[in-house]
């Protein structure tokens, strides 16, 4: 009887100590970037191979949640609103053979894809919505990335409590995808601010973080090592996978 | 054979996989719980859908944690809801800090410790199965037709009401009913229901998705079961710890074994 108290004991406290050696592990700089090397394998794996599924307009969740950073309050993005976005701007830049600037009315006219996806949180959740806009494709084929272009950088207009801006990135491949779509409209109307109105990125064969909303500038880059913190994209900054396809 | 005799049981390839499973299992189980964390309820329909909730572990008011399990709801302060925080205070958390990896709230590193471990799992899995598969001891754990008589007499021996064991081979007849479970039936689901929550998979495979019922419903089946998983785990450590726990433990790790009364091969 002994000898099963001691092994049940045992048993026991290796089980109630792995939570408090798997925290001191995962404050191990090597550790920690092993456990993130899984990636790679579930990017090279699943990438952005196939298409989302498309959902009918009676799927279409009652409430999407608006689970971001604040919508933006400062003046220039205030000014915007009050004037229906009519000043806005989405500029296209950096390794691209033509810089382009189109403001909303024209992306408005070229405005020619919807979807109803699914659109899945990172959090776990998930809601479908129709997006209307414009494939990215459309747009960088009208800047041209130059031959050393790689990935595809969205600069957003929000910022978190402590001021720095939101951004996200894709390599060619995904940004390509004909579903990674400019969305300009959600539900029949158009993009409503608190959704990333007036211009958002919409990924649905990835994770929610990856959709950025309230997307000022894209900028086409060899690498994004020298943006930001390097992870391309706020999140991933913040040790979340730039892969998240799954 | 003959009790007190002793055989090599446990081929390497089993001992090995069945200490990384060991090991992957924990962190897996307790880095889900911090996924679970992130989002604290599962439903039975596709998208999120309130009007379709199983499970939502909440905390309703400050200081008060409740669970509600299909429209019920208990008050389970202290254990589900309002938790330990993982650094020493209490918080509104699904489960406490000294389940989860890390302890404290982090979802971007629980899902870094699942998504790696759940290839060390997979990975070992398959390797064992393969290696079991062609060394024909699968089958050693396979439940036949013919071992279904035998289920009941064996627990009632477990329950003292039978003197004896019935005759079986390496595995009794209710090891090998839940070895079959677990192999046919909750290693697959819990597998397949994982990938299914990948939007990248979804969108290459959505019959995988639908089988489950939708992507909320695959969460909730992954959910359903790693508890399973965790009800054979209880078992089968109840069963260690009571049927000769040296023998057995030695046996896992040398692969050597004495027989026992309970192997019903006889005094």
């Amino acid at each position: 009887m002994k000898r099963r108290l001691f092994v049940a004991s045992t048993v026991s406290s290796a089980l109630a100590a792995c939570a408090p050696i798997g925290t001191a592990l995962n404050g191990n700089s090597g550790f920690h970037n092993l456990l993130g090397s899984a990636q790679a394998l579930n990017h090279a794996l699943i990438d952005t191979h196939g298409m989302a599924k498309e959902y009918t307009e009676r799927d279409i969740s009652s409430e999407f949640p608006i689970d971001s950073l604040p919508t933006p309050s400062d003046a220039n993005y205030t000014a915007l609103l009050k004037s229906g976005f009519r000043d806005y701007k989405l500029i296209v830049d950096g390794a691209v053979q033509r810089r382009g600037v189109f403001p909303l009315a024209m992306l408005e006219r070229m405005c020619n894809e919807t979807q109803i996806t699914r659109h899945d949180c990172v959090e776990g959740w998930s809601v479908v919505a129709k997006w209307s806009g414009i494939r990215l494709s459309a747009i960088l084929d009208l800047v041209g990335p130059r031959s050393d272009a790689r990935s595809v950088v969205f600069h957003c207009l929000d910022k978190d409590d402590q001021g720095t801006p939101y951004y996200e990135s894709l390599d060619l491949h995904q940004a390509r995808h004909p579903q990674t779509i400019l969305a300009m409209r959600m539900n029949n109307r158009p993009l409503p601010p608190d959704h990333g109105g007036p211009v958002r990125l919409k990924v649905p064969t990835q994770l929610g973080y990856k959709s950025a909303k309230w997307i000022g500038r894209i900028e086409v880059v060899g690498s994004f090592a020298n943006i930001y913190a390097g992870g391309g994209g706020y999140w991933e900054d913040q040790g979340y996978e730039w892969y998240a396809g799954i | 054979m003959k009790a007190g005799e002793r055989i090599y049981r446990y081929a390497v390839a089993t001992r090995a996989s069945h200490w990384v499973w060991v090991l992957a299992f924990a962190v897996l189980v307790s880095s889900g719980l911090q996924i679970f964390n992130a989002a604290p309820f599962l439903d039975a329909s596709d998208t999120t859908n309130p009007a379709h909730r199983v499970l939502e572990i909440a905390s309703p008011s400050d200081g008060v944690g409740t669970t509600t399990i299909a429209g019920h709801t208990f008050v389970t302060t202290g254990w589900l809801g309002y938790t330990d925080d993982g650094m020493g205070g209490r918080a509104p958390r699904a489960f406490p800090g000294w389940i989860t990896i890390p302890a404290y709230q982090d979802l971007a590193d629980g899902r870094r410790w699942h998504l790696f471990f759940a290839w060390i799992a997979i990975v070992c899995g398959l390797a064992w199965l393969i290696s079991a598969a062609m060394k024909g001891s699968l089958q050693n754990m396979i439940l036949r037709p013919s071992d279904i008589p035998k289920l009941w007499p064996m627990q009632a021996y477990y329950l003292k009401l039978r003197k004896d064991p019935p005759p079986h081979g390496i595995y009794n007849p209710l090891q090998k009913a839940a070895y079959t479970f677990v192999l046919v039936v909750l290693a697959p689901v819990i597998v397949l229901t994982g990938i299914a929550l990948s939007p990248g998979i979804d969108a290459i495979a959505h019959p995988l998705t639908w089988i489950f019922g939708g992507r909320q419903f695959a969460r909730l089946w992954h959910f359903v079961a790693m508890v399973a998983l965790i009800g054979f785990f209880l078992v089968h450590t109840f069963q260690v710890l009571t049927q000769g726990v040296l023998n057995q433990m030695n046996a896992m790790i040398t692969g050597w074994y004495r027989l026992d009364k309970s192997d019903g091969v006889g005094p």
